[in-house]
């Protein structure tokens, strides 16, 4: 708690149950992506890279893998003295009966005993399913010198979409004088991020007012900020510019492997300053065949690759025999195309077999395919 | 089980990486792009249940130091566990007196602080998978004062020079070890591990410098095979001395094969490494890349053919790789051409355009060049 004074809690408790079957038996927050990462690694390696030394991490849906995950904290260096992760799921408690998160603020307000144990001045409130890279000390700091009671992250997002966030309208100092929640006409394209910087001595008051609100939602967008703004309360948009992605769908999971095949794509990963950390697997290094042609693509350690792989991302030990296609798609870990078989715009989930000369998905389709089933080819 | 501690040896005098060496030990020298030499050695003894673990070094330690840090990367117990390095401060480079006994009497009172029964003595430079269990178990079994691993090979004129070879009876009793100095084809190649009682090591150590002070641990256990009952346990499966420039061009080339990388790598085995936390390689629309292993961080715009690429390595357009090992961080400009090569660590292969060696005798570019 030494660096900034402020402690994280990242809300990872979501299902993402439009991505179907990949979250059936983890949270979203836990889904892999980009080759080697899950979701989760990204809000956790800024916390680490923008000197945040202790974070929550609040679970709920389908939490067993995502808590034994995130407790490892060693991971991403958030292991030193005064310094880790912190799993936490709904508990019971000495004057309470278990209650499950209803809602953001709810699962704050619930860890309030916590985040006091560490007298935060601020407490930063994170996605734990969105992928970016952002440094909140500089967030931190346009926050203390607005003297604000909240700020904002907010991005620009084309204005035809706009109306599918929660946009913020802001003077021209980016004071925020109004928040809508999926408006029908907005008045601006600055989106919500989902990322607040509160004082939490304010923030308090607030979930404490919240918990008992009987017609309140407990949720920071519909909520506590549309409170605050009732108060009169000193609220920032802190404009982030860069590359930011909620996977809510199998389409968006897939466009968002797929951004990573540009060479200029902002997320740059590559960045030796500000790395994702994520579980060391031992697994070799890739090994590509001679009957190999591999264009346009994302690859890492583990894989074996024998066919022909074109505008497709590879997870860890995912293998693609030789005279495979696999074309405009994703393998996640340990996924196998056998000989012959040809996939297109394709999302092979976790350790999933495509037999011999199977064909999966097609080339002109609208949507992206999800495997999720072993696929049998010829025997 | 029983208990043992693990002992990590440099190589000796006899041996030296050309180029590579002279920068860090063979222990630390890349291997398969991903790893260190020395990451066999310790992850065989971490995956046997061994986790006392003493590396000693000899020289130029940073490098190795860097990569090994506290041991917890190599899985082992991080409170039973430890993995220590010994620095021999009395050992220059090319002297006479730099044995491993030298190293050890140096470092005899960590030697006599391990409260554990056995000891398994394994080298830095030599790549294979073993399990030390099985061969502690056979050890105490058998009854034998010292049981000595060997590999059976039929390259030896060529092959494994100037390592031991152990003469063995017809009960795999070692009758005498001798230097391999190419006189015949098949040989039983000591890999310089062994098991035996730490008492009976101590006391060795302590007869060795009593005798000579050139002696190492292979000549003072040659002289006592009468007295003691030693004897050899053969390995089977990938084997690989590391103990000149050819020798490291040609093991890591071999394991180019995945065939071949089966015999060593397995997935109840694994081969631990610091992690880099890099992310994928990037293979671009221009890449062409075949026969070929891969380390992550990459950036591929060229053509690889039969070589090991490492981490965070920049393959230009219109480049070409050919039987190359190429170290982390090297750049490969636009339309330069590099075959039979080892490039060491980010050297800049950019203003001359042909960088070929002759498929005999493959070349080497030094660490953080420029061409």
């Amino acid at each position: 708690m030494k660096q900034n004074n402020m402690l994280a809690m990242i809300l990872a408790g979501g299902r993402g149950s439009r991505l179907h079957d990949l979250t059936n038996k983890v949270a979203k927050p836990a889904v892999s992506y980009g080759g080697k990462y899950r979701i989760i690694d990204f809000p956790l390696s800024n916390c680490a890279n923008s000197g945040i030394d202790v974070v929550g991490v609040l679970t709920q849906y389908e939490s067993i893998l995502l808590n034994s995950y995130v407790a490892a904290g060693r991971r991403w260096g958030l292991d030193a003295k005064d310094s880790g992760v912190y799993v936490l799921p709904p508990r019971e408690k000495a004057d309470e009966n278990l209650n499950v998160y209803r809602g953001t603020a709810d699962a704050i307000s619930q860890n309030i005993d916590f985040i006091d144990s560490y007298a935060p001045e601020h407490v930063l409130i994170l996605s734990g399913d969105h992928i970016y890279k952002m440094n909140y000390a500089k967030m931190l700091a346009e926050h203390n010198a607005n003297n604000a009671d909240a700020t904002i992250a907010v991005i620009e997002v084309p204005k035809k979409e706009a109306s599918r966030f929660g946009i913020m309208n802001t003077d021209e100092e980016g004071h925020i004088i109004e928040f809508e929640e999926k408006p029908e006409h907005p008045k601006s394209n600055l989106a919500s991020m989902g990322i607040y910087i509160f004082n939490w001595k304010s923030l308090r008051k607030l979930l404490v007012a919240d918990i008992k609100n009987p017609d309140s939602h407990h949720d920071f967008g519909k909520d506590i900020i549309p409170a605050m703004l009732a108060e009169q309360k000193v609220l920032y948009a802190y404009k982030f510019k860069g590359y930011w992605k909620d996977v809510g769908t199998i389409d968006s999971l897939w466009e968002a492997n797929m951004d990573l095949l540009d060479a200029n794509n902002a997320l740059d990963l590559n960045d030796s300053t500000w790395k994702i950390y994520t579980e060391d697997a031992t697994t070799l290094p890739q090994y590509i065949g001679e009957n190999a042609d591999i264009k346009r693509a994302f690859i890492t350690q583990g894989c074996v690759v024998d066919g022909d792989v074109e505008n497709s991302v590879l997870f860890t030990g995912s293998k693609v025999r030789s005279g495979a296609v696999v074309m405009d798609s994703v393998l996640m870990p340990g996924a196998v195309v056998e000989e012959g078989a040809i996939i297109h715009r394709a999302l092979i989930a976790e350790g999933v077999h495509i037999g011999k000369n199977a064909v999966v998905g097609r080339a002109d389709s609208e949507n992206i395919e999800l495997v999720a089933k072993r696929v049998k080819g010829e025997e | 089980m029983y208990s043992a501690f693990g002992i990590v040896n440099p190589s000796g005098r006899q041996f030296w990486v050309e180029g590579l060496e002279d920068y860090r030990p063979i222990g630390a020298i890349s291997f398969m792009g991903r790893y260190r030499v020395i990451d066999f050695p310790i992850s065989n003894l971490s995956n046997s249940g061994i986790d006392r673990i003493q590396v000693y070094i000899k020289r130029k330690p940073m490098s190795l130091t860097d990569h090994l840090g506290t041991g917890r990367h190599y899985n082992i117990n991080s409170k039973r566990g430890r993995l220590q390095i010994l620095f021999s401060e009395n050992t220059a480079e090319h002297d006479i007196y730099n044995t491993d006994i030298a190293s050890y009497i140096d470092n005899m009172e960590s030697i006599k602080r391990m409260h554990h029964p056995y000891v398994v003595i394994a080298p830095s430079y030599m790549v294979y998978k073993a399990d030390y269990s099985a061969l502690i178990a056979n050890h105490v079994e058998s009854g034998a004062d010292i049981t000595m691993m060997y590999h059976s090979v039929d390259n030896a004129k060529e092959n494994h020079l100037n390592c031991n070879v152990l003469n063995l009876n017809r009960q795999k009793g070692v009758l005498s070890i001798e230097p391999n100095h190419g006189t015949a084809k098949s040989r039983n190649i000591f890999m310089d591990t062994y098991v035996m009682k730490t008492e009976l090591f101590i006391d060795l150590v302590q007869k060795a410098k009593a005798v000579s002070s050139m002696y190492t641990m292979a000549d003072i256990i040659n002289d006592s095979c009468s007295e003691l009952d030693i004897r050899g346990v053969a390995h089977r499966g990938f084997f690989a001395t590391i103990t000149d420039f050819e020798s490291y061009y040609n093991a890591n080339m071999s394991l180019i094969n995945i065939k071949t990388a089966m015999e060593l790598f397995n997935e109840d085995w694994p081969i631990y490494t610091r992690t880099n936390d890099s992310c994928p390689t990037q293979y671009f629309e221009n890449a062409d890349v075949k026969k070929s292993v891969v380390s992550n961080g990459c950036l591929i715009e060229g053509s690889v053919e039969n070589s090991i690429i490492g981490r965070g390595c920049v393959i230009k357009k219109d480049a070409v790789v050919k039987n190359s090992i190429v170290l982390a961080g090297a750049v490969v400009g636009e339309g330069v051409h590099v075959e039979n090569q080892v490039v060491d660590k980010r050297a800049q292969l950019i203003h001359v355009k042909e960088v070929v060696a002759a498929p005999d005798k493959p070349g080497y570019i030094r660490r953080e060049d420029t061409l």
